[in-house]
């Protein structure tokens, strides 16, 4: 699109609806924020307030008392290694993706598909098997359970970063003597790092977010900050204000983590079919 | 070529490494590779290897257990045939759950396009600002989707959110409506959720892809007297078309599996009108222990979603080539 | 694809599963029992008679001192009472306690599932009455008589109030599956001055012919709630409220169904009854005084109508114990309440038993021990500790606890009883109320047959045909009791008819 004079009127309708526009999708954010700082009766009061009379961190404080901040120690955890794991094994396979084309068409295709599975289809068998290796929550559980979705997404997404790196540099390192494994580990890899980080960015935030298995799969010592924030509901009380709190833990680092990968956002989200 | 050495491995030695007779195959001799013979399938093995003990073993196990009744607090676990998916159909509380499911996803993946759509050659019209549209657009996207659903609840409020705060505003009367207390207005009310958090994916997506159209094809246009709307509808829906299906298709796969929204912002209710199959699947098999239904009802979910997956993985091949 | 691949692929795929398949059948189905080794058995002297389980508790609990049990509680305000005694305990014991909180909805569930699992996380259980069939038959609760035998003061059985210590709550026959520790019963708070004040009570009787009094029936109910939100909705003042909130809206509905002598099955067939005139007739009753509750009612919980009562803005509510001592104000400005808004009504409450002729006996809870714990010697020791006379009084007066008078000793202290002026008459309401009440469904499937009743009830609530909606309730119920074995179902039910405070009809 080219850029051309507008009469003032137009440009002021376009100031009103870009302001409506970022109101509606900012709106619940700001919302989130303000009930963590409201006090009690600020957040429980009809008809609701927007601005609290005085900041009041308590309920920082109190979803910190009940646990908080380990359950997003149990996150953090959980969705590192997870993420660590799937660019690990998923970089190598999506390797020989990329360079030897192994499998033909069809194989990074059946890897994709696998992100698409639904939760629900696995549960069942993943708490039999669960129990009988005794992995009922465990860090271990949650890890190998959240690669059904960072396998496949990391594997995509690195093939079609590795397909971008000219083979010169491979080749000739080859020439010079390398392995194969050797060429992706010392030559490829380093070059594909910036695809590493959004890919593993993504997985993280994928991670992060996840409630269901965290839901079904853990009790008490494993239970991510997904699964730690409903359990805020009782039968006799919510507690919005520490509601509120949690959800700002939770959302604060997804925000800085986004702004880092600004660059290969739409990359990420799409799998590769924008970029 | 590959395949045949494939044939002939697995049915010897039963492994997942496969050496094969690379030196015949096309992508070896296009690569130039002389790493040996098992090399390139030993890049994928632990990936499959993994894809199989955590995807495909469990779902084939889901389907072996949805022909049972397997329940903790019953002392044997017969095997029932299809009787499970018979229970399935015959109560409709399954079919309505797959119906919501539907509903919601229609109604809100089109909205969804809609608005992103609109608001990505809004934006485009004129650049000023443009960045920091897009950094604040990327935010719903990141907010955990229980918190999205506790956040929207408190918003729905009849009494302690602001939406009945606002109308009253606008309608200058009072207005107390319990939106989550209707059917009708419990879904509008979840459409809306959904919609605020993923209509920016797809005005990011549709943003990124407009933005690489070639401004000269619209100043052609538009000296050929072609008006803003022609020129939409004619040049910039055709051009954005292979995009707008991939997107459409992602958005509607993850829609489809969708859980955590309803769990936090209705639990199903009123009464179990607006359970998604994820949650109606969670609720029978998880909070009442019924494995071997809620396998059945998961593996036709998973039928349905197939459908669906063939579209886009059909889609995304040929925007890949 | 093409079929050559296809093949490729589905050759690997069975391959690598039946390879799985044999190695997860490889391993024992059952859940594994504890690897670790016991501790040895407490060395007690000769079963002599104990004199005081509170101190004996602690006597005993002391050799497992360094030892941690996990201790499953109600998530929200409930845990402040473990909170304040869980490191009393740990203080006289040396016995570590950590409290493991978990949303209602998901108590039994969990719970369950640890168990069938294997898991072993936790060491004390919560469960309620209406669980207790269902846990017993998977086994996931340890009998506790021989503990009992070997750590309590008998007596102390005979302490809890009559109906807290009856089969099928705590109990089932003589074998003590959990130690009834919170009296949970329905009641109905109402404000006095706007009953008392003359041109109320006046211009009620002109309209409605009888005098202005607290409700006995659901009709009463009805007639002043709208009376009142008639005259003052205005003021913002409203004639009642009562939870709505899917998940829990059954409750309410099974006081009255009882006092109309409502059954929710029949004894010969087993078919579902809940669609009965009796039940169409509450469920009808219960949208029809929807009407003149505040608006936004259909979604309001526990917290929404406190809130409202503490701010003076309802005539009468119907809901669990706290409520009473919190509306004295008691033990305001404590930290856990800071989210309980101001008490207005201070000195303005009154009490009464659920109008409809029943009062529902509604959750309550009783501790119990895991069979998968590692220090089940422990954790009985603590359940019994919080349990016993002294402790559990002083829990029970707590402003902040959620725990309710379940002892006749806590129902006869003179100490209770000061905590403010008609703190007597709370009791006595309590007290009566209990031994008329009406207990919820206790046979197995008794949760899942309460989601299906819930479901109908907010269905209700949001506008379908009452009747409509209990025949859908009794469809689901028809195939819960054909799932579980119509004949197993059908015994258990009349088994459990058979205690005093199962049998429906009305009693106040």
């Amino acid at each position: 699109m080219f850029a051309r004079r507008r009469p003032l009127w137009k440009r002021l309708l376009r100031w009103i609806i870009y302001a409506a526009v970022l109101a509606f999708f900012l709106f619940p954010i700001f919302w989130i924020f303000m009930t963590s700082i409201k006090s009690a009766s600020e957040y429980m009061h009809s008809p609701p307030i927007w601005f609290p009379a005085a900041p009041d961190l308590s309920s920082f404080r109190r979803a910190v008392e009940v646990g908080g901040l380990d359950a997003m120690r149990n996150s953090i955890i959980v969705s590192s290694v997870s993420t660590l794991l799937a660019l690990l094994v998923g970089s190598f396979a999506a390797y020989g993706l990329a360079r030897y084309e192994v499998g033909g068409e069809n194989l990074p295709f059946f890897f994709l598909s696998q992100r698409f599975l639904p939760p629900v289809v696995v549960i069942f068998p993943f708490l039999l098997m669960f129990k009988t290796l005794r992995w009922i929550d465990t860090y271990q559980a949650l890890i190998v359970v959240y690669l059904t979705f960072n396998l496949p997404y990391t594997i995509w997404m690195m093939r079609s970063f590795f397909k971008e790196i000219p083979r010169e540099i491979e080749e000739s390192a080859l020439v010079d003597g390398a392995s194969a494994v050797g060429a992706f580990w010392h030559v490829a890899l380093p070059l594909a790092v910036p695809g590493l980080i959004a890919t593993g960015i993504f997985c993280f935030i994928f991670s992060w977010s996840e409630f269901f298995f965290g839901l079904t799969l853990t009790n008490i010592r494993a239970t991510p900050l997904s699964v730690f924030l409903p359990g805020l509901f009782g039968k006799q009380m919510i507690m919005w204000g520490e509601v509120g709190a949690l959800s700002v833990m939770a959302v604060v680092p997804l925000f800085v983590l986004s702004f880092l990968v600004q660059r290969f956002l739409v990359r990420g989200l799409t799998m590769g079919a924008v970029k | 070529m590959v395949a045949p050495c494939l044939r002939h491995q697995v049915g010897r030695h039963h492994q997942k490494a496969l050496w094969c007779c690379v030196a015949t195959s096309t992508a070896q001799e296009r690569t130039g590779r002389i790493g040996g013979r098992w090399t390139p399938w030993l890049f994928v093995a632990p990936s499959l290897a993994i894809v199989v003990a955590v995807t495909i073993f469990p779902t084939l196990y889901s389907l072996y257990l949805s022909f049972f009744r397997w329940e903790p607090t019953l002392a044997d676990k017969p095997f029932i045939g299809f009787g499970n998916y018979q229970e399935l159909f015959s109560t409709g509380r399954f079919v309505n759950a797959l119906a919501v499911t539907a509903l919601i996803t229609i109604v809100g993946v089109a909205l969804e396009l809609a608005v992103g759509f609109w608001f990505a050659d809004f934006v485009l019209a004129d650049r000023r600002g443009q960045r920091l549209v897009v950094a604040l657009m990327l935010l719903p996207v990141m907010v955990m989707p229980v918190v999205v659903g506790y956040t929207w609840r408190l918003l729905w409020d009849a009494a302690y959110g602001p939406i009945n705060q606002i109308l009253g505003w606008i309608l200058l009367r009072p207005v107390e409506y319990t939106w989550l207390g209707q059917t009708s207005t419990a879904l509008l009310a979840i459409i809306v959720t959904e919609v605020w958090q993923w209509t920016p994916f797809m005005f990011l997506i549709l943003y990124a892809g407009m933005s690489t159209l070639d401004g000269e094809i619209y100043e052609a246009a538009e000296i050929d007297g072609a008006g803003t709307w022609q020129q939409f509808w004619r040049m910039t829906v055709p051009l954005m078309l292979p995009i707008v299906i991939v997107a459409v298709l992602i958005r509607a796969v993850d829609s489809i599996k969708m859980f955590d929204v309803i769990y936090t912002l209705t639990g199903g209710a009123p009464g179990t009108s607006t359970e998604t199959a994820s949650y109606y699947i969670y609720q029978v098999g998880y909070q009442f222990f019924r494995l071997g239904y809620g396998a059945a009802a998961s593996i036709v979910l998973l039928l349905i979603l197939s459908v669906l997956l063939t579209f886009l993985l059909r889609a995304l091949r040929s925007r890949m080539a | 694809m093409q079929f050559r691949t296809f093949r490729k692929y589905a050759a690997l795929v069975l391959v690598g599963s039946f390879v799985l398949l044999a190695m997860t059948q490889c391993a024992p189905a059952a859940a594994p029992a504890p690897a670790a080794e016991q501790p040895a058995a407490a060395q007690t002297g000769p079963a002599a008679t104990v004199e005081d389980s509170c101190t004996n508790a602690v006597e005993q609990a002391k050799q497992f001192a360094g030892s941690t049990i996990n201790v499953v509680w109600e998530s929200g305000l409930q845990p402040e009472d473990p909170k304040v005694f869980g490191p009393k305990f740990t203080e006289l014991t040396g016995v570590n306690v950590t409290i493991v909180e978990i949303p209602y909805v998901d108590m039994y569930t969990k719970q369950l599932q640890d168990y069938v699992t294997g898991g072993g996380a936790y060491d004390v259980l919560t469960l309620a009455p209406i669980w207790l069939k269902d846990l017993v038959n998977a086994g996931a609760l340890e009998p506790l008589n021989p503990y009992i035998d070997k750590y309590m003061n008998k007596a102390d059985l005979d302490d809890y109030l009559d109906v807290y210590g009856s089969d099928g709550y705590a109990r089932i026959g003589d074998t003590w599956y959990g130690l009834p520790d919170d009296g949970d019963v329905f009641v109905m708070y109402y404000r006095k001055d706007l009953f008392a004040d003359p041109g109320n009570q006046e211009e009620f009787k002109a309209k409605f012919g009888y005098e202005l009094a607290p409700p006995k029936t659901y009709q009463e109910f009805d007639d002043i709630g709208r009376f009142f939100t008639e005259k003052y909705s205005a003021e913002g003042i409203y004639g009642g409220a009562f939870q709505h909130l899917e998940g829990q809206a059954w409750d309410w509905f099974v006081g009255p169904f009882s006092g109309a002598g409502g059954q929710f099955f029949d004894t010969e067939t087993m078919d579902a009854t809940i669609n009965s005139a009796a039940g169409v007739k509450v469920l009808s009753d219960m949208v029809k005084a929807s009407e003149w509750m505040p608006p936004g009612v259909q979604k309001w919980g526990f917290t929404e109508v406190l809130s409202a009562w503490l701010d003076g803005k309802l005539a009468m509510i119907i809901t669990w114990p706290p409520v009473g001592r919190w509306s004295e104000g008691i033990g305001k400005g404590t930290d856990q309440l800071s989210w309980v808004p101001e008490t207005k009504v201070v000195g303005n409450v009154g009490y009464a038993p659920e109008p409809g002729g029943r009062s529902a006996l509604a959750g309550g809870f009783a501790l119990g021990v895991s069979p998968n714990s590692q220090n089940k010697d422990a954790a009985y020791l603590f359940a019994q500790w919080m349990n016993c006379p002294a402790t559990s009084l002083e829990r029970v007066m707590l402003p902040f606890a959620l725990r309710d008078p379940f002892r006749k000793s806590h129902f006869a202290s003179e100490e209770y009883k000061a905590l403010w002026p008609t703190a007597g008459e709370y009791l006595q309401t309590l007290e009566s109320a209990a031994m008329q009440g009406q207990l919820e469904l206790g046979i197995p499937g008794g949760r899942e047959y309460m989601v299906a009743l819930d479901q109908a009830i907010t269905a209700a609530y949001a506008g379908a045909d009452p009747q409509a909606a209990l025949d859908e309730a009794a469809g689901k119920f028809n195939a819960i009791t054909d799932r579980l074995g119509r004949d197993t179902q059908k015994e258990a039910y009349s088994q459990w008819l058979q205690g005093q405070w199962a049998q429906p009809g009305p009693k106040q």
